[in-house]
């Protein structure tokens, strides 16, 4: 118990000392958000998500807290990005999907709303994966002590087995539909205007087409300045070579000065 | 489906072969079709009261992601349905499809309609802006129908359960069909008289002569500008006998509803199929002789291609009247009635409570708003999600739930009421239903540690970070307030964390020490592996037969089994054991083999095992 106590304070002695400062910012913007300085706040989310604790996460929070003050200061293009950023980290975040939805709209986008994004809203897919391992690796446990006993009965095994499948399951559905998952190689165009899709990556290739500004597409590779996308992973699916400045990748980390740009 | 009737011999293995070509074909051509889109308004001005119909084109493509609504200030676009057509002409295949939308004004004025993005073969298309005018609402030059006079004009009587097709016959398109006609169609609209926004049922027959294989291609064309026509389910098949001839029948139900008041006469319903025709016989084989040797059924069949269509339909469309038309009308034109229900009566503080209001009855369902809530005082809401339950398969009757997420922003014991209007065609009257507020018992959320504007939680010390609070998104914010608590989580996910695969390595080797140890515990409790087991009883065997405490016979026992363990095998080996077994054999069934063995023969059973006496 004492040695518990000592872990538990090393443990939030840690967290305060990373979080040093940042509490208090996230307050004063949200304050500045609520009284209708949407500039001031915006700028303090910035400053705030540029802190080293972000490097490797995030907060949901925040990036909804900043698409809000995105949409308040009238650029619902990288609104659209901050809430697609906060659903990432946190797709059962209700107010993030809502705004989502409606920034969308106002952009003229359908809304994805698949069997991914209705999974998403039951259950966090970190909890199903986390979860789903847990109970198979039980499971798995539970069927080699039964395998060595002396006398095999069929319902602890098949129970066993199903605790393997069930969990392992799990786990391989949370990852099938965690938007992290893909989020690596996926980016929202950030374009004032559409940009065009060319055949080949030159200014003078032919078109093959216009990406509204706020559109989810996916990276297939990169070629310098040049990037070579795709809309969708269906057999219609347009694929073509797109400025990489016209573009801001979904995960922060690599390219977020643009992005807050 | 393409509802195929009776098809005979050859033609029907041609007609898999030109299906499978088709077939192989069809995605060639399409997806070397070009792609594009356009938007058109049936009229680009129209009176209040009126409606008007919005038609995207997507040219080039069978499917295409289109929004729902379309939001444009001062309007209420939905989209209502969809029709898609195909054509090949010379194996070149072209399709559109075509999105309807229902254009109400909510008021007069000038209006933009923006452009709608539209998501069509993975390429992202945004139609024209388009202006549109709405008047205020002129005299209306058409009386609406009294009700006297809607049974004369075939009005179906409210309570007639759709669809009620077999209440009234049919009016064919002309009085009887000719004598040898083949094929004819016939429309029947019960209700010629129809307000603007009101759905009618619409049935349309064809007919086909039964004594002719016939097989139907491609899909019904009906419809014109101003109608919306609901997507034609499967049709029925019957046979019916007219004027002595026997006729397969298909029969089609679907749904119109106009959008265009005035005098609309629509385009006869055509369907195009082939008709297996009787041809005649080539020049030297149109005898008996022949037609007897082919079992009376010699004959060279022609494919004949035929439009069938039925008679046009004039139809006289009423704009919905503008006097006693209530502020919660959302276009709604039927009969309804209304329910309600709070799903969770006790939410917990700060909970959202939801309220679920249900229409039922018959009418536009796709084209109704969404109720208005009422005493909402003291609520926050939401915009509604909804859902429609059909009870027939044209989706004319059914239940509509609108689902509203109320927040409670003070101490509250009983929901919003609601009310909801619309336009009932048989009295030609607007009817306003409510729903009486629900008891329940809600209240808002406490006050957040870190809520905006909160100076004791901007100064607080450490109020946030802990990744184990419960997050902020189960006390809903107001709508576009900053949410407030950090959690931190990773950009990854977990399969790809090394502190998930640590722990999956660590489970892996975890469980195959557990089988390790459980199968060296079963092991040494079986007394060892075999081979272990298999040493130790030779190290026996050996034992006694060195020692020579055991008698004769049990010698031998022993000698046998260790020269059939220990010894490799060969003709030697073979031959020892055979003359062990000999003298084990004598023993046993003579005499002596409890007597001990003699030291003589002890030491050559030892030699011939090439074992060594035991030193004493």
């Amino acid at each position: 118990m004492k040695y518990l106590s000592l872990l538990l304070l090393l443990l939030t002695l840690s967290l305060a000392s990373l979080h040093a400062g940042l509490p208090e910012d996230f307050a004063s913007a949200n304050a500045n958000l609520a009284s209708g300085h949407a500039d001031q706040a915006l700028s303090t989310y910035k400053t705030l998500l540029s802190y080293p604790e972000f490097k490797t996460s995030g907060s949901a929070e925040i990036w909804y807290n900043r698409g809000l003050a995105e949409m308040q200061t009238g650029d619902a293009v990288a609104a659209s990005l901050s809430f697609r950023r906060a659903l990432l980290l946190d797709p059962a975040l209700a107010p993030a999907r809502l705004e989502l939805s409606k920034t969308l709209g106002s952009l003229s986008i359908p809304v994805p709303n698949g069997w991914r994004e209705r999974t998403m809203q039951s259950i966090h897919p970190e909890t199903l994966i986390v979860t789903g391992a847990l109970i198979g690796w039980i499971g798995a446990l539970l069927l080699v002590v039964m395998l060595f006993q002396s006398s095999r009965r069929k319902g602890p095994i098949l129970l066993s087995l199903l605790l393997i499948l069930f969990g392992h399951g799990a786990s391989v559905l949370g990852t099938l539909v965690d938007p992290r998952r893909t989020a690596r190689d996926s980016a929202v165009i950030t374009a004032k205007t559409a940009p065009a899709l060319r055949a080949t990556p030159a200014d003078s290739a032919t078109e093959s087409g216009t990406l509204e500004p706020g559109t989810l597409i996916s990276i297939l590779s990169r070629n310098g300045a040049w990037w070579y996308v795709s809309t969708g992973s269906g057999p219609g699916a347009l694929q073509g070579w797109i400025p990489s400045n016209a573009v801001t990748p979904l995960l922060s980390s690599s390219k977020d000065s643009k992005g807050s740009s | 489906m393409q509802p195929t009737m009776k098809i005979s011999g050859i033609t029907k293995h041609m007609a898999v072969a030109v299906l499978l070509l088709t077939g192989w074909l069809l995605p060639l051509q399409l997806n070397a079709a070009d792609v594009s889109v356009s938007a058109e308004l049936s009229r680009p001005q129209i009176s209040q009261g009126e409606m008007a119909e919005l038609q995207i084109q997507v040219s080039g493509s069978q499917q295409a992601d289109v929004p729902q609504q379309i939001q444009a200030d001062g309007l209420q676009i939905r989209l209502t349905g969809q029709s898609t057509q195909v054509q090949m002409v010379n194996f070149k295949v072209s399709s559109s499809v075509v999105y309807s939308y229902i254009v109400m004004p909510l008021r007069t004025g000038s209006f933009i309609i923006p452009g709608a993005s539209i998501t069509a073969d993975g390429r992202q298309f945004r139609t024209p802006e388009l202006s549109f005018k709405v008047d205020e609402a002129k005299a209306q030059s058409i009386n609406p129908p009294a009700g006297s006079s809607q049974s004369a004009q075939g009005i179906l009587p409210p309570g007639i359960p759709m669809p009620g097709f077999q209440q009234q016959r049919a009016r064919p398109a002309q009085q009887r069909p000719d004598e040898g006609r083949l094929v004819f169609g016939e429309i029947n609209c019960p209700k010629k008289t129809l307000y603007a926004g009101e759905m009618t049922p619409v049935e349309i027959r064809y007919y086909f002569d039964a004594r002719y294989p016939v097989q139907v291609r491609g899909r019904i064309d009906f419809g014109c500008e101003g109608i919306l026509v609901e997507r034609f389910p499967d049709p029925k098949q019957t046979r019916e006998d007219r004027d002595g001839i026997t006729y397969n029948v298909l029969t089609f139900h679907s749904l119109l509803s106009a959008v265009k008041p005035g005098s609309l006469d629509v385009a006869p319903a055509k369907l195009d199929c082939e008709i297996e025709m009787p041809g005649a016989l080539p020049p030297g084989f149109d005898d008996p002789v022949f037609r007897q040797l082919m079992g009376g059924q010699a004959g060279i069949s022609q494919q004949k291609q035929v439009t069938v269509k039925t008679s046009g339909l004039h139809l006289e469309v009423l704009p919905l009247p503008k006097e006693g038309r209530p502020e919660s009308f959302a276009g709604a034109v039927g009969q309804f009635d209304i329910d309600s229900i709070v799903s969770n009566p006790h939410p917990a503080a700060g909970d959202p409570a939801n309220l679920v209001v249900k229409i039922g009855g018959r009418g536009n369902f796709k084209g109704m708003g969404a109720p208005v809530l009422t005493n909402t005082e003291g609520w926050r809401s939401y915009p509604p999600s909804d859902k429609f339950d059909s009870s027939d398969e044209l989706s004319y009757t059914g239940v509509k739930s609108f689902d509203f997420t109320l927040i409670a922003q003070q101490l509250q014991k009983e929901s919003p009421g609601c009310e909801f209007s619309y336009f009932d065609p048989t009295t030609a009257k607007y009817v306003t239903l409510t729903s009486k507020p629900l008891p329940l018992v809600a209240s808002p959320g406490g006050p957040s540690p870190a809520v905006a504007g909160d100076s004791s939680a901007a100064s607080s010390p450490n109020p946030v970070p802990s990744s184990g609070q419960k997050s902020p998104k189960n006390v809903p914010p107001k709508e576009g307030q900053p949410l407030s608590g950090i959690n931190l989580r990773s950009w990854t996910t977990p399969m790809h964390r090394s502190e998930f695969l640590i722990a999956t390595l660590a489970m892996l080797i975890a469980t195959a020490a557990l089988a390790g140890i459980l199968a060296y515990w079963k092991i040494q409790s079986q007394g060892g592996t075999l081979a272990s087991r298999r040493r130790k009883h030779i190290t026996e065997l050996r034992s006694l037969l060195t020692e020579g405490t055991i008698d004769a016979g049990s010698s031998y026992e022993a000698a046998l089994e260790y020269a059939e363990l220990v010894l490799p095998p060969s003709e030697k080996r073979d031959a020892l054991i055979l003359g062990l077994t000999e003298r084990r054999d004598l023993l046993k069934y003579g005499s002596g083999a409890s007597l001990p063995l003699p030291p003589l023969e002890h030491r050559e059973l030892l030699e011939s095992l090439e074992l060594t006496t035991k030193s004493p």
